[in-house]
Parts: C-alpha cells; structure tokens; sequence
C-alpha cells in the first residue's frame, strides 16, 4: 500500500501533528524514520494514507504545523521526496 | 503524624500519583529512542504530561514545556541562558538560593528591589526603580518560600514588558495553589518543581520556556542523532540523558489532580488553613506569627519565632511530638535578611490541600504547650 511520511522536527512535534490530523478523523501513527530518508540521524515522522495526505497538509497548515520533509513510500518500498 | 512542609515536598499525594508512578517503572521506556511499545507508552505518557502541563499554565504548544530535575535545575537553565556574566540582574528581595546561588556563580550584578515584608506597592515601586538600571534580566519568586508572601507578579511582569526586559519567574511555591498564566504574564522562562504543589514524585520539574534556551547539559535526545550539536528545538534542546519517566508519569496524575481542583480551590482552601493557624498562634504568649494583614497577599506558608527558643529545638520538638514543621533558613537568608530574621531564622509551617483544620488546631496547640513548658 502506498502511504506518505511526514518528517517532524522533534517527537513532540510529530506527536501534535498526529493529534491534529486524529483530531480531524485522519489516522495518523507516529513512527521513528528510515534510516533511508533520515538525514540528521534519529527522527520521527507521521505516516498518512496516501487519499488523505491533501486533506492533512490543509489541517496541519491551519494549526500551524509546518511538516520538515515528506516521502512518498511506493509499493516497491522506495522513497521519493514530494516537493512542499 | 501531621506533616506541615509542603513548601518543601508535598508528602501526601492523590494515589493515582504513585500507582502511575509504580507503573511506570515496569512499563515505560525511553521515549523517543525505539518504536517498540514501551518506548510508544512512555511517549505518550510523556506528551499526555507536556500537554497537561501547557493547558493549565497558557502555553501555546506543550513543546515549550520542559522537563527537569526540579525548581532549582529550570531556574539554572534559565538564567544561564538570559544572564551573562557581568551582566546586571533585578531581583525581589525573596529569593530562594535556586536563583542567588547561580546568579553568583556567573559573576552577574546582583540588584535587590527592596521592600517590607507583605508591602505590595512598596515592591512594586522598588521594581520600577530598579528598571531604570536597564537589567539584563529580572528574576522573581511569585511567592516567598519562607513568609507565603504572594509577590505581584502579574504587576511585576507588566513593568518589565513595558520595557522588554526578559523576566524568570519561580513559580515553586505557587503553580498548583495559584493561578500561573505564562501567556498573561509574557515571562521568557517559568520554573518549578513538580514534587509540591503539583503532586508529582521528587525528581521532577517543569520549565516553560517562551524565550530562546540554552543548554544547561549536553547530551542524546534521541533525534538530530548524527549531529555533534544539542538540537535547536524544544524540548530536546534542553532535555538531555534519559527522562525520569516514573516520575513524569506520577507528576501527570498530579496535573491532573489540581487540574480537576483548580488551582483557585486549592489555594483558597490552603490560605484559609493557614490564616486559621496564624489566628491560633497569634493568641499564644511569646509567639511571633509573620501573618499579612491583608490575606490575599499570603498563601499556605506562614513563618514564626518562639520568644527565648531557638527555632531549631522549636522544631525538634514539634516533631517529637508528631508534627512537621522546617526551621532555620530555608535556603533563603536573601528573605530572612530582608525580613530581619536572619540571625534567628524562623520556624516555618506549610500546607497542602491534604491537611484538615484539625489538623491545624492540633499544631496550634502543640505550640501552645511547647511554649509554657519553655517557661
């Protein structure tokens, strides 16, 4: 299944921005990043079904959470990077 | 035996706080540092804390909430990073050690606004001089450890943004029995323990942080890994080393506690338990209460001296005879020098929303006798 990586800055970070996206009826789990896409070593993302990536960028901007990267995971288990 | 030194630790808690506690210690792991279950459980636990925390102090977002070892550890983060050495300081003239202590050791110059005991308008104005200096920072106790004396912190806050000078506010002695507002004050930095009037286990503290933070230890974080740099982002900036999660999860049953309370209800209840002591005492011969005239100006802390005993064996024995009181300094003979009880020091009763007016009665009659077997 494809599903999006939305990279936080901080665990805390991640886990208000999984809070916003359940808070909004969109399940949302907070996992620690692949090695793969982890650039500073040790961080955490929210991972959001690929149908509701557009509906969670709209809530995470109106509470003002800007996510720091997001990877797209295909179903061949690579990561591309989407453009913000 | 009647325990009356919560200014120092709470020592009884709502249950909830010590099952949470226990739980913790054989459930919980390292937030952060794996995605395996115990890790999850002790982040969430973790973050449920932040978030208690943020609502019932005003923060905008539960990452500006910080925690720490205790008072005395955020107080030091925080004048480490607003104060450097040389640099001039305003502080009341009620001071813990927790702020006169690190401020010493940074060689900063050291201003005491100062003013009587319980005199409001007179600190105020002591303040607003003391401004003219342009300090680098102000650093304020909201309420006196030693005398229950509540500073105008809300007034003393407005002084300094009028001039936008940062302010650090010790909060140890009134967050949980009074309302603190960090949004309503615009303080750069809030301190306070977790183990007194929160509830929580020792070992525990909170600082919240709307200023820019430095580092008072480095270490891992569980995030920016391959960087040789403390992140520069709260919390992790400041939170270093594993957390104490025991004692988070304890100190979240006891948010929760006084968030249900109120601070307001507790503090009523605990003011009026203590002006029903200080009234006791006030009747007895040779007993000097330090009682504020007007009660809004004291919380649930009330000093006094024995005439002819020394404040010591005032308190030795008391405790022989089942009651808890702390004598001596208390850590700040900054308020004791002001108050013109330095030499003597003073015997120092405090409450919680645990203890009973009969409870109170009891003490005050344990003093009574303890003074005319003095005689």
């Amino acid at each position: 299944m494809v599903y999006y990586l939305i990279v936080c800055r901080s665990l805390t970070y991640a886990q208000r921005t999984a809070a916003a996206l359940e808070r909004a009826g969109i399940t949302a789990r907070i996992l620690r990043s692949p090695k793969l896409i982890d650039r500073e070593g040790c961080s955490h993302s929210v991972k959001v079904a690929e149908r509701s990536l557009t509906n969670a960028l709209v809530i995470l901007n109106r509470a003002g959470l800007n996510p720091k990267r997001i990877f797209l995971q295909a179903e061949d288990g690579g990561y591309r990077e989407v453009g913000l | 035996m009647i325990y009356l030194d919560s200014a120092a630790t709470t020592l009884q808690k709502p249950p909830a706080v010590a099952r949470a506690a226990a739980w913790a210690v054989g459930n919980l792991a390292s937030p952060g540092r794996g995605g395996h279950l115990p890790a999850r459980r002790a982040a969430e636990t973790a973050f449920a804390c932040r978030q208690a925390a943020a609502d019932l102090f005003g923060m905008e977002s539960p990452e500006q909430v910080v925690f720490t070892f205790n008072a005395t550890h955020g107080l030091n983060i925080a004048i480490r990073s607003l104060v450097k050495p040389g640099d001039r300081v305003l502080i009341s003239p009620w001071e813990h050690n927790a702020v006169t202590r690190p401020l010493h050791a940074l060689g900063a110059e050291i201003m005491v606004a100062k003013a009587p005991l319980f005199d409001r308008q007179g600190l105020l104005d002591a303040f607003e001089a003391g401004l003219e200096a342009d300090p680098a920072a102000v650093v304020c106790t909201h309420v006196s450890n030693v005398f229950g004396f509540i500073l105008p912190i809300e007034e003393i806050a407005a002084l300094c943004r009028r001039r936008r000078i940062p302010l650090i506010v010790d909060a140890s002695q009134s967050a949980g029995c009074l309302p603190v507002r960090q949004g309503k004050l615009g303080a750069a930095f809030i301190a306070m323990p977790g183990h007194k009037g929160l509830y929580g286990p020792q070992g525990t503290g909170l600082l919240l942080c709307a200023g820019e933070a430095v580092p008072l230890i480095q270490g891992g974080t569980g995030s920016a890994s391959a960087l040789q740099t403390m992140p520069d982002y709260l919390p992790d900036r400041l939170e270093a080393g594993t957390h104490n999660l025991p004692g988070i999860a304890g100190l979240l049953a006891g948010l929760r506690y006084v968030t249900a309370r109120t601070p307001e209800t507790i503090g009523r209840r605990e003011g009026a338990l203590i002006r029903r002591a200080a009234q006791g005492l006030a009747r007895l011969p040779h007993v000097k209460a330090f009682q504020a005239r007007d009660p809004a100006c004291q919380s649930g802390v009330l000093s006094f001296q024995v005439e002819g005993m020394d404040c010591e064996a005032v308190g030795e024995t008391l405790s022989r005879r089942g009651i808890a009181v702390r004598a001596g300094l208390h850590c700040a003979p900054l308020a004791h020098e002001n108050a013109g009880t330095l030499e003597a020091g003073t015997v120092r009763a405090s409450v919680s929303d645990f203890n009973t007016p009969a409870e109170v009665d009891r003490f005050v009659w344990e003093v009574s006798r303890l003074v005319q077997s003095s005689r």
